[in-house]
């Protein structure tokens, strides 16, 4: 339970605003790879602010506010140039950095363009997303590195599924530091909707748990727990899995590498992405030009959620609370100290970028790779979690699943054969 | 953007425990004295969570960095409850 000033500052990410500023500080996917393939600019929203976000002709990417600030027509229509790009109504042109370059319509010798720069974002591309941020960048608050995570750098076949959810980005944050929904959200509902629905729900997600636990450390907090039939030895306890602060989650097992990625588009809508990587031993991954994307159902024809796979269930929790939910009424028990962890969290970081100092996970230098630790053997349920995976969950919408299945399949019988 | 964030009547509320949350939250840092609420000009945190009887709040103090967990008993016990 929180008073309705905290829970506002918890949730309000306009500019200026004490979680706004922290949220600034970080990088964000705010477009497919593919998309700018098949054209050059799009537009996009990002923490309540519309941009525009470009591939020059050369692969560099640039992102800029929406609204061109000559008479504010939309640079998301505009004509994407070799060094920037040029507003649709009077050809403006602007630089990746954000000067302007050229007012055709004005004459040569004023400095009127020199008073009229925006405030350009950086863009990158990383395993098929396109990434920018649109925070501070200056000489005492330099633009920090996009952080390499292992799952966006490393070899496998890709599959992103995506929803725009909507509701506020911290309530469902905080499912990630709520292992005990799992037993039952997943578990016993799940099991409920199948005896409904005539369908077999996965054993696996149904065990209790018995202990809980969760750890900060330099990416955000690992969560850990022990399940019925398991020990303090297995990789559910062990190793666990991270929420990687403030917007991901780190998931896996039997193969499959999950980053869960919610981005707060605006305050009252979340994109909502499972970026997955198949990866299991003993096989060769096939060529993959373009990674696949695709929106996964979130409400059926009648309008209810649909809620017959694992991350359906999820996302009728996280909205049924309410676009903003009120945290002035809610009554949290012990089982939700990850919860608090979290929101505690989240406070001390935005002291930290009030204070002039780095929030946790601000990466400076160049690097390769970051591995994040994540169990592998999910559930004690070894390979079988692999295929309930893609028949249970998101990926069973992926133009690609049977495909994902045969791959996981032939290089289990390979591994039974070595 | 203003969000209105009205309590969310229609499908149940406690303006009670609400309004007990309100009152009984702790004000200061116990540590520093620093004011811990934002209504009273702290940049505090306390989140209030429930054990049996007992309410206890998680506090955290941006002014010294103090963190730690204040409970407010209706009993006190020689032995920690078995769970």
């Amino acid at each position: 339970m929180l008073t309705a000033e905290q829970n506002d500052e918890l949730t309000d990410i306009a500019p200026g605003t004490p979680m706004g500023e922290l949220l600034r500080r970080y990088w964000y996917p705010v477009a497919f790879t593919r998309e700018l393939e098949e054209f050059p600019v799009k537009h996009a929203k990002l923490l309540g602010e519309d941009w525009a976000v470009y591939k020059t002709m050369s692969g560099r990417y640039g992102i800029v506010p929406e609204a061109c600030p000559h008479r504010r027509a939309s640079m998301a229509y505009g004509v994407v140039e070799s060094n920037g790009i040029r507003c649709p109504y009077h050809g403006w042109l602007f630089g990746l950095d954000g000067e302007c370059l050229e007012q055709p319509a004005e004459r040569d010798e004023t400095n009127f363009r020199e008073r009229v720069r925006v405030k350009a974002g950086k863009a990158q591309e990383l395993g098929g997303l396109v990434w920018a941020y649109v925070g501070p960048d200056t000489e005492e608050c330099p633009a920090p590195e996009l952080p390499r995570f292992d799952v966006f750098v490393m070899d496998g076949v890709r599959d992103i599924g995506w929803a725009d959810l909507p509701c506020n980005f911290v309530q469902i944050m905080e499912n990630a530091v709520d292992p005990h929904h799992v037993e039952f959200l997943h578990g016993r509902y799940f099991q409920f909707m199948g005896q409904q629905h005539g369908f077999e729900a996965p054993a696996s997600f149904a065990k209790k748990h018995v202990k809980v636990g969760f750890d900060a450390f330099e990416w955000g907090i690992i969560k850990r727990r022990v399940v019925e039939g398991a020990t303090e030895e297995d990789d559910d306890w062990a190793v666990g899995h991270p929420l990687v602060f403030p917007y991901n989650m780190r998931v896996g097992g039997a193969n499959i590498e999950q980053m869960q990625i919610r981005v707060p588009i605006d305050r009252t809508t979340t994109r909502f992405m499972l970026y997955s990587v198949h990866a299991p031993d003993g096989i060769a991954f096939p060529e993959q030009p373009l990674v696949p994307d695709y929106e996964i159902p979130v409400f059926t024809e009648d309008g209810r959620h649909r809620t017959d796979y694992v991350e359906g269930q999820d996302i009728m929790a996280w909205v049924t609370q309410g676009a903003i939910t009120d945290r002035t009424v809610e009554h949290l028990g012990r089982s939700d100290v990850g919860v608090t962890m979290l929101r505690r969290m989240f406070k001390s970081e935005m002291v930290k970028v009030e204070n002039g100092e780095d929030p946790l996970g601000t990466i400076r230098e160049p690097h390769e790779r970051i591995d994040l630790p994540c169990e592998k053997n999910k559930f004690d349920a070894g390979p079988q979690f692999a295929l309930d995976f893609i028949d249970m969950a998101s990926s069973r919408f992926s133009p690609q699943a049977d495909a994902l299945k045969k791959l996981h399949i032939t290089a289990w019988e390979g591994r039974q054969k070595v | 953007m203003t969000v209105s964030l009205r309590p969310d009547v229609a499908r149940g509320w406690f303006p009670a425990d609400a309004a007990s949350h309100r009152r009984d939250a702790p004000k200061f840092c116990p540590s520093c004295a620093a004011p811990l609420g934002l209504a009273e000009g702290g940049r505090g945190l306390a989140t209030e969570y429930w054990l049996g009887s007992d309410r206890v709040f998680v506090c955290y103090c941006a002014a010294c960095d103090w963190s730690g967990d204040i409970v407010l008993t209706e009993r006190v016990l020689g032995h920690e409850a078995e769970e």
